[in-house]
């Protein structure tokens, strides 16, 4: 049985993905800052801040030692704020950061860190966005925290590839869940029609791409993004 | 810190570096001493075996005195001497970690 680390599972996607690994007959280890009520006994449920270095450091200790060698890391917390550059106040870009970024780096890190110690290899998956190479208006801190993501999962393939662990990354479009509750109907239509496909993603989509970069076939796919309905 | 504790340490980071070499068939390390030289001038690790023993002591710390300790921290990036240079400086490093 295979151990996996979704983050952000108390609702939306993460709590989706983790339901669907579950039922696969994975171990998952989730977490968000609050409680959650995914009950199952494979999950493990950790309430802590990404961007908590201490907590994250203990988390994925414990993971290692009571669930076993972790296979991958599905780093899915994040946060959005859909406004205008000039309104957005500082507070609101650096709380993006920390989530998106921050989070993303010092889970890769742990849990880089211990697939290291344990010689096993693994998987790790960030999450990025279409807002980046559509370089959509109204997002400019989200997509730049993605942007940065993306780099990070670049040259993070490159330092881990000696420890045969890969590292990618998929860029959704907009799927129904809170991270984009309060965009403008109009809004969305627009940036539908800047797919190749318009339509909304769907979670089975994100899974398709989470599957094939966890598959043990694809040793060889490292550093890369895909992103869904046809953006590039 | 107290001497039995010390030595422990010590333990620990000979037998991590020990089984490191094996692993990365480092010639030099397969009979660490406390003197060791390890990264920098005259050591026998490159940046990746330096980041896979920093890992492997770091959980090893953890499972030997239950404490999580972070090696490669603002401390040691901005030392004047680097606590990875030698068996000697890291079991120092390590200590000075675990004391808080």
């Amino acid at each position: 049985m295979k151990t996996l680390i979704i983050t952000g599972t108390r609702k939306g996607l993460g709590r989706s993905l983790a339901e669907y690994y579950l039922k696969a007959g994975w171990q998952v280890a989730g977490c968000s800052r609050s409680p959650s009520d995914l009950s199952h006994a494979s999950y493990r449920h950790f309430e802590l801040d990404v961007a908590d270095e201490k907590a994250v450091v203990e988390m994925v200790a414990a993971v290692d030692q009571q669930m076993g060698p972790i296979y991958g890391l599905v780093n899915n917390a994040g946060v959005a704020s859909m406004n205008h550059a000039l309104l957005t106040p500082l507070s609101t870009l650096k709380r993006i950061f920390d989530t998106n970024v921050s989070g993303s780096f010092l889970f890769a890190r742990e849990v880089a860190k211990r697939m290291s110690r344990r010689r096993s290899g693994g998987r790790i998956i960030n999450f990025s966005t279409v807002a980046h190479p559509l370089d959509l208006e109204g997002e400019s801190a989200y997509a730049a925290s993605k942007a940065a993501v993306e780099s990070f999962t670049r040259i993070l393939a490159r330092e881990l590839a000696s420890m045969q662990i890969t590292v990618n990354a998929v860029g959704p479009t907009p799927i129904d869940t809170d991270l984009i509750r309060g965009v403008p109907a109009a809004k969305m239509e627009a940036l539908l029609t800047r797919q190749a496909i318009q339509r909304k993603g769907q979670i089975e989509d994100v899974i398709n791409v989470l599957e094939f970069f966890l598959r043990e076939e694809s040793s060889f796919i490292t550093g890369q993004t895909i992103y869904l309905g046809g953006v590039h | 810190m107290n001497q039995t504790k010390n030595s422990r340490v010590e333990t620990l980071v000979l037998e991590t570096v020990k089984q490191l070499a094996i692993d990365f068939e480092l010639k030099g390390l397969e009979v660490p001493r406390r003197e060791s030289l390890l990264y920098g001038d005259g050591g026998a690790l490159d940046s990746m075996a330096l980041v896979n023993l920093l890992a492997d002591l770091e959980a090893g710390v953890e499972d030997a005195f239950g404490v999580s300790i972070t090696l490669a921290d603002e401390r040691a990036l901005s030392a004047a001497r680097s606590p990875f240079r030698s068996v000697e400086s890291l079991v120092e490093a390590i200590s000075e970690r675990l004391e808080g």
